[in-house]
């Protein structure tokens, strides 16, 4: 035994020699090249990563459909009639936005462009057109004339009358309630048209009624907070994202109430996502992405009800967000990858999207004409109710310096007051907007 | 006489209390792991239940009855003691995939379709039956979501071998010559090699990867293990040197007497009794390189290994915590086969190296 | 032959030898590592512009979040390097006894470190809360009535104290084996003949424990303990994964803050950067003075 490892260390000696003596040019090239202008050296070896001209290889990066269930439909229901009609390979990776962005940059740099087509979220769009690093797509989508995008995301995924992105997964917020907290719904109110004054009476009672709070809301920092609250502001009349104007109190004012009343879960600080809280009963109530809304409703759809986003005086408000398809800068399949986005933005492929993975609004004006009468049309025809009819804002990410930082100052104001307890003040509302204010570019 | 047995009974009655005592700790030490196992093979609908049920499943009971949409689908609950309705539906393919997906129980339409031509013949309002458990269904989706998981298996294998291969042979010559020569520098040099792991290794993860990817190891396992060693070099330093001092240098003198070169005195003597040490420092290596992830997503792109497919089918998992559990346990299997095969290498029995 | 050689040559070769055998990680670090630490050097004493300053530390010094992580931190490694090290010193002799079953006995023991962090995340983040299975296990036992339970995590309101409890403790779960390992290795080297020679001279456990077997440890020892003790003041996933960024700060958790969750902010690099330095300052200060004060550069301090 002692003998083999003897041996083994030996080998192992010697093999790490030969990896150091391996790498002589890369000691060379460190030890010449002063540290600033690293980035800038050619290094003419490396264009041969490519793939393989037998089959072309399409490398599609996404953040959108990352749910297990959601993947496995994306690939054999939209991939492979693809991949069989081309006779190509897709493949299909899910990464989070700030990754995506890191690998974007890598292989820009260092001119390894490996990744053909990205989905990025609405709010990190800009960084990507800002960058440089994703194709002006306008003309293609010109000449496709049986389908017109939403308008409600020009703003994000279009610049100078350019368009880079094509939207793709629209969702906005529901609202999803255990039907064991209809009894304490308040006499009279229709679950289909309830106001945040109604929703908040009702999260009391249900707090009232059980000793236990039953509202989720994402506590934990930099989740889903802001858009929670920004829906609310929106009904009533104020701006995204505002958190000092008069329909920005009165939005507040609201959530103070379920505050006040106990109705948050008492574990609201650690909830990252209300779908485990809601699957597990932890908690009864809550307004949130119409996807993930509709994922916890399929767990169990006689046990859970769908309705609406809460409205106010302007509406029902909800932040919209949407996903975007952009081809990346100096792809080597520039052509497959136009080719399989004008395939993924057929009204018809959309549909099949949005119902396969959980009931996403599809961005395409045609697109809704395809909707049926099943549960998950349910979900996507009370999405796209809020979507038409609601006051619907975007999230101008790309406004802000940094929207994590904007997500910030909105947690700061639920953390100390409404979780506390203590009364929501305008000085404290000022002091926010000053906040906000002062990451805008 | 009886004192003798006396002591005997002492005796087993110390080794009882012993084992008794060893096995409360492992109990304890592994409580949390039995319930991520358990959590691994239970339905979507049973791993949110609460209280959750502490073994899983072996077979799903069924109720079909009539309800506003169509069929209603009811279930036993193992904690409530009751059936619970959990679906409205006409249609029998859905009910076919929520069966599958949230009971984790496998049922054909067709076999669905014989149960409701068997509500439909019968005067009740429902009928009852009984299907199997799918005990693995979280691990086939798993591997049916994750693709190419086997190749990216086993390049995290092969990157955790170079890693390991890269970090014992340069570490370790460094941990011999800090343990067994005096020369000027030697505590600042020994400081300085242990500095790479004090400096936050997340602030340089990123221009870290951009070296390799000039260097034109882009999407190479190699370039990953170079990366991983630079962190695992200065530990196995320390480990080998630390473990290479406790070995009396009067054990190699000796071999010297009796002829042996210096060399062959390291290699026959000083080697094999730093085996435990140099298992540990493996045993860091492989763990380290199994499992990180940032680096390589960004630096992989048609090689990805096990721990960047692992998590980007998971990433999405929220609401599926008992096929994140599937996951995290596909994973863990190689590192703790790793330590299975180690762990004689560190608590090695005494007597097999005579001096 | 050796003698053919000029003696002075061969000393001087003999001296050499040291450096040849290290040189091999000095090239390694110089390729891979040393670029980007002065890069963040370098940053961490510009400003956005280029130009040199010191503002990056008094920014850092006037985050409000700077002590709270200064001192959570301390807490973390005081507490846990303690507790850890005790606790692998423990499982270590325990094993070394080579009793029978020692072996299965310490790969059970292995399981913990061995499991990737989206396996222990799913452990926690579902046992921890409140309809988790900690709870549905104190509910079977009867600890719990019905509809009782006990927030882990804390409830509306946090106690710090309690949460930090909480951290240490799932920490050294997972890291007494990873440090039990160093220390069984380097009892592997301990001769049966001293620790006997001690029992005869008429020590105790205790008293054999602290003349004999600590003493030839002690190597050992240092060196399982200052890399924990590093890596415990690095210390940030495990409260991300739980707590989130933010509501339990520590150093090196702000210094990922401002990479992943602010990037884009003016400062943000500059922050990343500042705390940076400043943690590898406190890191090495740190170890430093334990390797003075555990005598690990005393000994052999020589030339």
């Amino acid at each position: 035994m002692n003998k083999k490892f003897t041996v083994l260390f030996a080998l192992l000696l010697v093999a790490s020699m030969v990896l150091v003596a391996c790498q002589p040019e890369v000691v060379t090239k460190e030890v010449e090249v002063p540290v600033e202008v690293v980035k800038e050296v050619e290094i003419p070896v490396e264009v041969e990563v490519e793939v393989p001209v037998a089959s072309k290889t399409l490398v599609f990066s996404s953040r959108l459909f990352s749910p297990p269930q959601e993947q496995e439909f994306f690939i054999t229901e939209i991939i492979k009639p693809f991949e069989d009609e081309h006779g190509v390979t897709v493949n299909f990776q899910i990464i989070d936005d700030q990754t995506l962005l890191d690998r974007a940059d890598i292989q820009q740099s260092t001119d390894h462009v490996t990744t053909d087509i990205v989905v990025a979220h609405n709010s990190r769009m800009a960084e990507w057109i800002d960058a440089g690093w994703v194709e002006d797509l306008t003309d293609h989508v010109e000449s496709w004339d049986d389908r017109h995008f939403s308008e409600a995301f020009v703003q994000n995924t279009n610049k100078d009358d350019k368009q880079y992105f094509l939207p793709v997964g629209a969702d906005v917020y529901l609202l999803l309630a255990n039907n064991k907290a209809l009894p304490y719904l308040p006499e009279g109110v229709d679950l289909d048209s309830i106001t945040w004054e109604e929703y908040a009476d009702w999260a009391v009672a249900v707090a009232e009624g059980e000793g236990e709070g039953k509202v989720c809301i994402t506590g934990i920092p930099s989740k889903s907070w802001v858009y929670m609250f920004g829906g609310t502001a929106l009904s009533f009349g104020a701006g995204f994202p505002d958190a000092n104007s008069a329909g920005a109190m009165d939005a507040w004012k609201v959530w103070e109430t379920i505050g006040k009343g106990n109705g948050f879960v008492p574990t609201v600080l650690n909830v990252d996502s209300c779908v485990d809280p809601m699957m597990r009963e932890e908690s009864w109530l809550t307004v949130f992405h119409n996807a993930r809304a509709g994922q916890v409703f399929a767990s169990n759809e006689t046990e859970f009800t769908l309705a609406p986003a809460p409205t106010g005086p302007t509406g029902t408000g909800s932040i919209a967000g949407v996903s975007g398809y952009a081809i990346m800068k100096d792809s080597a399949n520039y052509d497959l990858a136009v080719s399989f986005l004008e395939y993924l933005t057929r009204p018809e492929i959309q549909v099949k999207l949005a119902k396969g993975t959980g009931g996403f609004i599809p961005p395409v004006q045609e697109a809704i004409d395809y909707l049926g009468d099943e549960a998950i049309d349910e979900v996507i025809n009370k999405a796209v109710l809020v979507l038409e009819n609601g006051v619907v804002s975007g999230v101008p990410g790309g406004d802000y310096e940094d929207w994590g930082a904007v997500k910030a100052c909105f947690d700061d104001v639920f953390a100390d007051t409404i979780l506390t307890g203590a009364d929501v003040t305008q000085d404290r509302l000022d002091e926010a907007q000053t906040c906000i204010d002062d990451l805008l570019k | 006489m009886k004192s003798k047995t006396n002591k005997k009974v002492i005796k087993a009655a110390k080794e009882t209390v012993f084992y008794l005592f060893l096995t409360t700790l492992i109990a304890g030490m592994l409580l949390p792991v039995y319930f991520i196992i358990s959590l691994s093979f239970l339905s979507t609908r049973e791993a949110y239940q609460y209280p959750l049920p502490l073994v899983p499943a072996i077979k799903t009971d069924m109720e079909l009855g009539y309800g506003e949409r169509g069929y209603l689908l009811s279930v036993w609950d193992r904690i409530d003691k009751e059936y619970q309705t959990v679906l409205d539906t006409a249609d029998l393919e859905k009910m076919e995939y929520y069966i599958k997906s949230q009971l984790g129980t496998k049922i054909t339409e067709e076999e669905l379709l014989i149960e409701t031509s068997r509500l439909e013949n019968s005067d009740e309002e429902s009928i009852f039956f009984t299907k199997p458990r799918a005990l693995l269904n979280n691990y086939d989706t798993f591997f049916t979501v994750t693709r190419d998981a086997v190749p990216a298996l086993i390049r995290s294998l092969q990157i955790a071998g170079l890693t390991i291969l890269i970090s014992l042979s340069i570490g370790g010559l460094a941990g011999y010559a800090f343990a067994r020569y005096i020369f000027r520098g030697k505590d600042t040099l020994r400081f300085s090699v242990l500095f790479v792991r004090m400096f936050p290794g997340v602030a340089i993860a990123l221009p870290m990867v951009f070296i390799l990817a000039e260097a034109n190891l882009y999407d190479e396992p190699l370039g990953l293990s170079l990366i991983y060693s630079v962190g695992a070099i200065g530990l196995t330093i320390w480990i080998t040197a630390s473990i290479f001092m406790g070995i009396p240098v009067s054990l190699e003198e000796a071999a010297q007497v009796f002829g042996a070169s210096k060399f062959q005195a390291f290699m026959k003597v000083t080697l094999p009794l730093a085996l435990p040490g140099l298992a540990a420092s493996a045993m860091y290596i492989f763990l380290g390189a199994w499992n990180e992830t940032v680096a390589a997503i960004i630096l992989t792109q048609f090689k990805p290994t096990f721990s960047v497919v692992v998590y980007q089918t998971l990433l999405g998992a929220s609401g599926q915590v008992n096929l994140a559990a599937a996951g995290g346990i596909s994973m863990a299997i190689p590192a703790i086969f790793f330590t299975f095969f180690l762990r004689k290498y560190i608590n090695r029995m005494w007597g097999g190296v005579k001096v | 032959m050796a003698t053919t050689k000029p003696k002075s040559l061969r000393k001087i070769w003999g001296q050499a030898t040291p450096y040849l055998l290290i040189l091999p990680v000095v090239i390694y670090y110089a390729i891979f590592w040393v670029r980007p630490v002065i890069a963040v050097i370098i940053g961490s004493f510009t400003d956005a512009s280029g130009i040199f300053t010191l503002q990056n530390f008094v920014m850092v010094f006037n985050d409000e979040s700077f002590f709270p992580a200064l001192y959570n931190t301390a807490i973390i490694v005081i507490v846990s390097v303690t507790i850890e090290f005790i606790g692998a010193l423990f499982l270590a002799l325990l094993i070394n006894r080579k009793f029978w079953g020692s072996s299965i006995f310490l790969f059970l023991m292995l399981i913990p470190m061995a499991l990737p962090a989206v396996a222990t995340g799913a452990m926690w983040m579902t046992g921890l809360t409140a309809h988790g299975w900690i709870n549905s296990l104190l509910y079977y036992l009867g600890f719990l009535a019905e509809g009782e339970k006990i927030y882990w995590l804390g409830g509306l309101q946090q106690n710090q104290l309690k949460l930090l409890a909480l951290v240490i403790i799932l920490d050294a779960w997972q890291v007494i084996p990873s440090m039990m390992i160093i220390l069984l290795a380097g009892l592997q080297n301990l001769s049966e003949e001293a620790k006997e020679a001690g029992y005869v001279f008429g020590g105790n456990f205790i008293t054999v424990l602290r003349k004999i077997t600590i003493p030839i440890l002690q190597p050992t020892i240092q060196t399982a303990v200052i890399l924990r003790l590093i890596s415990a003041i690095q210390i940030w996933l495990i409260i991300v994964l739980l707590l989130g960024f933010g509501r339990l700060p520590v150093l090196v958790e702000r210094i990922v803050y401002y990479h992943e969750e602010v990037p884009g902010l003016d400062i943000s690099y500059q922050m990343a950067a500042g705390y940076t330095i400043i943690v590898s300052v406190i890191v090495s200060l740190t170890a430093l003075l334990y390797l003075r004060v555990s005598g690990a550069f005393k000994k052999e301090e020589t030339v």
